[in-house]
């Protein structure tokens, strides 16, 4: 009886996979397709497909010099973003004066879109001498407050005798943090990671603003940049898209448990 | 005592070094730049003029001689509408994939996938499905006989905006999806089933339970559509760079050109104030709409 | 009481594995390449009737996404066989010659640079 009725529903979902995952298809297919991408009816099966169009992508634009950019950024991203956010969110836990402040500060931070301070951000960045640099376009994204929230969320959990304890051994606060909180909270790191890896992936709008030299641009600059100098004419093009959504495809699902209770956490603590 | 009071403020310096590096980011990425953009839309500046202070002259040009601004403040709102329809979509896929239904992960997986890839990418993905001769969709028109010319989707005053907003409620459909479902999930069952004793229609027991008891989650989801709107920058850049002519320009977009394609930081910064002004009023609205105290709960 | 899992332990799960096997592949396909990549492109240009084509010459074009540009020519020994060295590029189309006979542009893609490669088809004279 509930198996007959759940039949409408998987209809219904399918449809919605479907649409989904079909922009996914039309672009893979377009990458596998010879040289004329643009005949007219388009084939739903790609037509003696191949793999050269990644072969072209890899030589024929800096994709190396891209991919070093972005993976070097991301890094610094990352690293930062589990350092300075578990000794914030390590700080929060405690009690000091003004705590109520500085959460109420992280809080009122939150609701300042970056792209509200572009300008400034520029310019400071231009201050410090640190335009078309990975540090320059990693500074920004090197601490998050939600997952600065997703750490002390985490840190609370842990039972305070346990740290009580450590303390009693003689452990300082860094010790305390790296060998008793961290090893406690590792989905807290897990969300830090993906989440900051993700973000800064992705991210576009600093680096266009931050890199004039093409030698320092990340995947996404040197996307639109192919886009503008090839325009839609080439399958090339696509089989760029998906060799820069591959990485960031594979963070996901290797941690999508992860990456999507940060996400939630961090919405929800807004 | 005094041991008390220097472990006291051994651990205030403790708490002073380990948020020191976090807020300087905060500090001289959100803080600093917010103050420094108010100040600089009151001035005349460029790279290569000293600054100068003209009062309000940035924002007069801006509401009276800058017709762009009111164009792309009306495309922003009217973008803003990808996130009712998102919601709405997404809404109605969290209470399909919310039930021991057998598969039920494995959709909720497809739905959001679409949400963690890289903006350019799904930029020129759509450019791509929208494309005349070899985009899927009008393919698909045509082969149904809706129109025997294929359309410029992307080209057209009239349509590229709903193309852009389509491909947009496309990408953020799953992280919306996601929010609501962590909703359903906190709402206790017992409600339900005592609806169910009274004989209330699966309708009524929607409205009357499920839409009240999501409250905090549609507010967050409005929330967040708004500011996704006004930060679309990547989808807008890529798809269309704000045409035909301004058809689809955003205040983000049209901020960016001011300021790095015409080097007019300064006028830029009054935009930037502008722009965030109506975010803040609009988060309000949608927090007065929400019943005033939704957000707290969640 | 401090969590102290054995340092193997700790490392197998998939945030190092992954990495881990793609950095073997990586590594693995960097080898076979560093171990054909001559450069060597080699193959035959026959007559119209299928006769071995002595002392034709072909010519070898790199190509981009817009130009192509002529990179070397050769000559045809007399069993119609040609080899270039040095070709550097990945996407390369070669075209033999002879008198006014030539042949078609045929497509050279290959996986990586100077991989080493034979046409598998001869380049077939015929009138221009």
């Amino acid at each position: 009886m509930r198996a007959r009725g759940m039949w409408p529903r998987h209809a219904a979902l399918l449809v919605v996979c479907a649409i989904m995952l079909v922009p996914f298809y039309w672009v893979v297919k377009t990458s596998l397709t010879g040289e004329n991408i643009y005949a007219y009816p388009p084939r739903l099966l790609p037509q003696a497909p191949h793999l050269f169009n990644y072969v072209d992508v890899w030589y024929l634009i800096p994709f190396p010099r891209y991919l070093l950019n972005s993976v070097i950024v991301s890094l610094l991203a990352v690293g930062g973003n589990i350092v300075l956010n578990a000794l914030a969110a390590y700080a929060l836990t405690r009690a000091f004066p003004g705590r109520r402040w500085v959460v109420l500060l992280l809080l009122s931070c939150m609701l300042i879109p970056f792209q509200a301070t572009i300008i400034p951000a520029y310019l400071i960045t231009a201050r410090l001498g640190l335009l078309n640099s990975w540090l320059g376009l990693a500074l920004p994204m090197l601490s998050t407050i939600v997952c600065i929230f997703v750490f002390k969320a985490a840190f609370e959990a842990v039972p305070r005798s346990l740290i009580d304890a450590a303390r009693m051994d003689g452990l300082g606060d860094l010790r305390i943090l790296a060998r008793v909180l961290l090893p406690l909270c590792k989905p807290a790191i897990a969300t830090n990671v993906i989440l900051s890896f993700i973000w800064s992936w992705n991210n576009f709008m600093w680096p266009l603003i931050v890199t004039r030299d093409p030698l320092m641009q990340t995947l996404p600059l040197g996307l639109a940049r192919f886009l503008s100098y090839v325009e839609d004419t080439t399958g090339a093009l696509y089989a760029f898209v998906v060799m820069v959504l591959v990485p960031g495809l594979a963070v996901f699902l290797m941690a999508q448990k992860e990456f999507m209770r940060g996400l939630t956490a961090g919405a929800t603590k807004g | 005592m005094s041991t008390l009071l220097g472990r006291q403020g051994r651990q205030t310096a403790m708490v002073a070094c380990f948020l020191l590096p976090s807020l300087a980011v905060f500090l001289l990425y959100r803080i600093l730049p917010l103050g420094w953009n108010v100040w600089l839309s009151f001035q005349s500046w460029s790279p290569l003029h000293p600054a100068q202070f003209i009062g309000l002259d940035n924002y007069d040009e801006m509401l009276r001689d800058d017709d762009v601004f009111w164009t792309a403040l009306r495309n922003t709102l009217v973008f803003m509408s990808s996130a009712p329809i998102a919601i709405v979509l997404a809404l109605g896929i969290a209470l399909l994939v919310n039930s021991d239904l057998r598969g039920a992960a494995i959709y909720r997986t497809i739905v959001f996938l679409s949400y963690p890839l890289m903006t350019v990418a799904v930029a020129i993905i759509w450019r791509w499905m929208y494309d005349e001769r070899g985009g899927l969709i009008n393919f698909v028109l045509r082969r149904l006989g809706l129109v025997d010319k294929p359309l410029a989707f992307l080209q057209s005053f009239d349509l590229a905006m709903p193309s852009v907003i389509a491909a947009d409620v496309w990408q953020v459909l799953g992280f919306h999806m996601i929010i609501l479902l962590t909703g359903l999930q906190s709402i206790p069952p017992h409600l339900y089933e005592a609806a169910r004793v009274d004989g209330a229609p699966a309708w009524a027991r929607f409205w009357r339970i499920t839409v009240p008891m999501l409250r905090p989650s549609l507010f967050l989801c409005a929330v967040i559509g708004i500011l996704n709107s006004f930060s679309s920058f990547d989808l807008v850049y890529v798809m269309t760079n704000g045409g035909p002519g301004h058809a689809t320009e955003l205040l983000i977009t049209w901020i960016y050109k001011t300021g790095f394609g015409q080097s007019r930081f300064d006028y830029a910064a009054a935009l930037t104030v502008a722009q965030f002004a109506l975010l803040l009023v609009l988060t309000f609205l949608a927090h007065l709409a929400s019943g005033g105290n939704a957000g707290e709960r969640a | 009481m401090y969590q102290r899992t054995r340092p193997v332990r700790r490392l197998q799960n998939r945030f190092v594995l992954v990495p881990l096997v793609l950095a073997v592949l990586v590594a693995a396909w960097n080898l076979y390449v560093a171990l054909h990549a001559h450069g060597v492109v080699a193959g035959r240009v026959v007559e119209a009737d299928g006769r071995p084509a002595a002392g034709a010459t072909v010519i070898l074009y790199e190509r981009d996404f817009i130009t192509q540009n002529e990179r070397g020519r050769t000559t045809t020994g007399p069993d119609g066989g040609f080899r270039f060295n040095g070709n550097a590029s990945h996407l390369v189309q070669l075209q033999a010659r002879q008198g006014a006979l030539r042949s078609a542009r045929v497509t050279l893609r290959l996986w990586f640079r100077a991989q080493d490669a034979r046409l598998a088809q001869p380049l077939r004279l015929g009138p221009g």
